[in-house]
């Protein structure tokens, strides 16, 4: 019955057909255990020894555990020391051997013969090695030949299919951590997915706040949010937790909630700020943070209400492209609990006239740039700067496409949010010369031809033309109290000047019912009749006078052109 | 605004001050008025008027109509640059006897 005999005449083939068989086993069996006894059991018996055991080191690389065994005793489950026995001596030189008798080698363990009752005689064993990293070892024991010696062909073999064996061990447990990554992966996903659910949707333009969020990893410890408000006014957000991974989303997110859920009844941003704060407390672990700057856009008014909890401070950019830093007021929310309950944040009042308000994280101003360097704030500045005639959204964009440029994963998450401030009440061209809301009160109008004089004196503009258009713009407004507003003095007034090249741009708005055009005509000047007089006096001085399409379709909007830097008529 | 109101050999001279506009041009127009009702000539110093727009153009307009219909001069004196370009682009300084001076004026008045 002797089935070794390895060195015997055709028995070449069998020791390939056991690879070959052990290999498709690996190959098909997601139970690496399992595998593994069947392994054993075959190397056991093709090697014709009494038992076989297959021991792996443990995680620390301190112990020698047996996951597999075949033979009359089951040592399952036994451990030993790294260095104990043949075993151990085998893992430590990484070389396989033959103990032809066991009494005689001082390395021989026989504690677990004393256990088992078990009689070890002779021994072959082989580490279980991949490249340069040791497993464990396979070991047999008792040849079952009539010498009762494993020959060096034994140990051949053995240490061939003990190579293939830890192959697929490495390749076991490999795939089972890709396995696992894949999980992890898949619910990281999951929960970004969750995460840009909270993002809110992007609107058109000309909707004046517009966010941008790109994670660094999967997930993001940053935040954005903007929602209007019954009364026409849009609350707006931009948060960063500290910290990144899987525990700054979940803070990112409980944050974000509260402030959807909470900004919709407190429109104050100091007030909802500390009362976001006081809930991150009750809750907030691991010295995790949140800075945060909170604001309210009043579009009418054209300003913005703002707090800052320890967030970098957003930039105001206004119409002639000047830069103000915003300076945090509070610290980081999360930190410390407000004892009242109505404390509120300090708040900034800022009115957007033509400009911009961006708001931004700092894996903005430090991002890396392509040579390394840092994108800093003046990085933001001189890109704001460079993209000025583009929307608000696409600026932004430009932003976030110059930190992509260095082709190196991002550093931090990257978010951004813009408020813009109010466009041209209904001309694009040229620039802003003058901006002024008033009542509908006559007491107004000197008022209003001081800031005219001055705004067209800043413009180079002749004393005689000066002069003219204070005149026509002083007649349209008393035209648009008399005739638009019936003398109310609650009326609210806008007006605009522009300079394009060598023409000035009257806008004038109001809020009145629509006035049709056909009846606003001209004085017949033979007949010496009080009234109408003002239009006349307005087509006398301007160039062009038109009523055009007022924005959101009420009220009316005049717009008048002159010419400068000709000749007087 | 302000004004102020001379009784002069001849006429009643009222000088105005400052702008005259949509705030102030009901006070100039009731003053006017007032002056008319004397049953005199009168004569408006507008060396010192700032800036006039067409309601207080229609306050002289309607002065100047109540004065010619009672059959009373009523004329406009050393009128400020800028309100001469008012009345000019008006089409009134044609329409309004118009003196470089007070004194021409109270000549022609009297003349």
């Amino acid at each position: 019955m002797d089935k070794s005999a390895p060195e015997a005449n055709g028995s070449v083939t069998r020791p390939l057909e056991l690879i070959a068989t052990m290999a498709a086993d690996f190959a098909s069996s997601r139970d690496l255990e399992t595998t593994l006894s069947r392994a054993v059991a075959r190397i056991t018996r093709h090697l014709n020894a009494a038992s076989g055991a297959l021991f792996m080191l443990d995680e620390t690389g301190e112990e020698l555990r047996c996951h597999a065994c075949y033979g009359e005793t089951d040592i399952t489950g036994l451990v030993l020391g790294a260095r104990e026995g043949i075993v151990g001596r085998c893992v430590q030189g990484r070389r396989g051997e033959i103990v032809h008798d066991v009494n005689e080698d001082p390395g021989f363990y026989s504690g677990v013969d004393e256990q088992t009752g078990f009689t070890t005689r002779s021994i072959l064993c082989a580490p279980l090695t991949v490249r340069d990293q040791c497993l464990g070892a396979i070991e047999l024991v008792n040849k079952l030949s009539d010498d009762g010696k494993f020959s060096e062909g034994d140990l051949h073999l053995l240490q061939g299919l003990s190579s293939s064996a830890a192959l697929a061990i490495v390749n076991a447990r490999q795939s089972e951590a890709l396995l696992k990554q894949e999980r992890v992966n898949r619910e990281l996903e999951l929960a970004a997915e969750i995460q840009r659910s909270l993002l809110p949707r992007a609107r058109p333009e000309p909707f004046p706040v517009h966010g941008l969020n790109l994670p660094a990893g999967v997930v993001s410890g940053d935040f954005y949010d903007f929602f209007e408000l019954d009364d026409g006014r849009i609350c707006f957000t931009l948060g960063d937790v500290s910290g990144k991974g899987i525990n700054a989303a979940l803070l990112m997110a409980k944050t974000a909630s509260l402030y959807r859920a909470l900004g919709k009844t407190i429109h104050e941003p100091g007030r909802l700020l500390a009362v976001i704060n006081n809930e991150i407390c009750e809750t907030a672990t691991r010295g995790m943070f949140v800075t945060m700057v909170g604001g309210v856009l009043d579009p009418g008014k054209n300003r913005v209400c703002l707090a800052n909890a320890g967030h970098e401070p957003p930039l105001y950019q206004n119409g002639a492209g000047d830069f103000q830093a915003l300076e945090a007021q509070a610290p980081p929310l999360g930190i410390l609990r407000l004892d009242r309950a109505d404390q509120a944040l300090p708040e900034q009042q800022l009115s957007l006239e033509e400009g911009s308000l961006f708001l931004f994280s700092d894996g903005v101003t430090e991002g890396a740039l392509e040579d390394g360097a840092t994108f800093r704030v003046e990085g933001i500045k001189s890109l704001l700067t460079e993209n000025a005639c583009l929307p608000p959204a696409d600026r932004l964009n430009a932003v976030v496409a110059r930190l992509r440029r260095a082709n190196k994963p991002l550093r931090d998450d990257v978010t951004l949010l813009v408020v813009r401030g109010r466009e041209s009440i209904g001309e694009v061209t040229g620039e802003g010369l003058l901006r002024v809301n008033f009542p509908s009160r006559p007491h107004e109008l000197r008022k209003v031809r001081w800031a005219v004089s001055r705004a067209l004196a800043s413009a180079d503009c002749a004393e005689d033309e000066m002069r003219d258009m204070i005149l026509a713009i002083s007649e349209a407004c008393q035209n648009i109290i008399r005739h638009a507003y019936h003398e109310d003095p609650n009326g609210e007034i806008v007006l605009e000047l522009r300079r394009d090249g060598d023409r000035i741009i009257v806008l004038l708005r109001d809020f009145a019912a629509t006035v049709d055009p056909s009846e606003i005509k001209g004085r017949e000047l033979e007949q010496l009749q009080p009234g109408g007089l003002g239009v006349h006096l307005i087509n006398e001085v301007m160039d062009e006078t038109a009523f055009l399409p007022p924005p959101g379709n009420s009220g009316n909007l005049l717009r008048m052109i002159k010419r400068i830097g000709r000749k007087a008529s | 605004m302000r004004h102020e109101i001379r009784e002069s050999e001849g006429a009643v001279v009222v000088s105005f001050e400052g702008d005259i506009d949509l705030d102030t041009s009901p006070a100039a127009r009731k003053v006017l008025l007032d002056c008319v009702r004397r049953k005199r000539s009168v004569l408006v110093d507008m060396s010192r008027v700032t800036y006039i727009d067409s309601s207080g153009v229609a306050s002289l307009v309607e002065s100047f109509q109540n004065a010619r219909n009672a059959g009373l001069r009523f004329g406009l004196v050393a009128v400020s640059e800028t309100a001469l370009r008012v009345l000019k682009l008006a089409r009134l300084d044609l329409v309004f006897p118009i003196h470089a001076t007070l004194e021409d004026g109270l000549a022609q008045i009297s003349g």
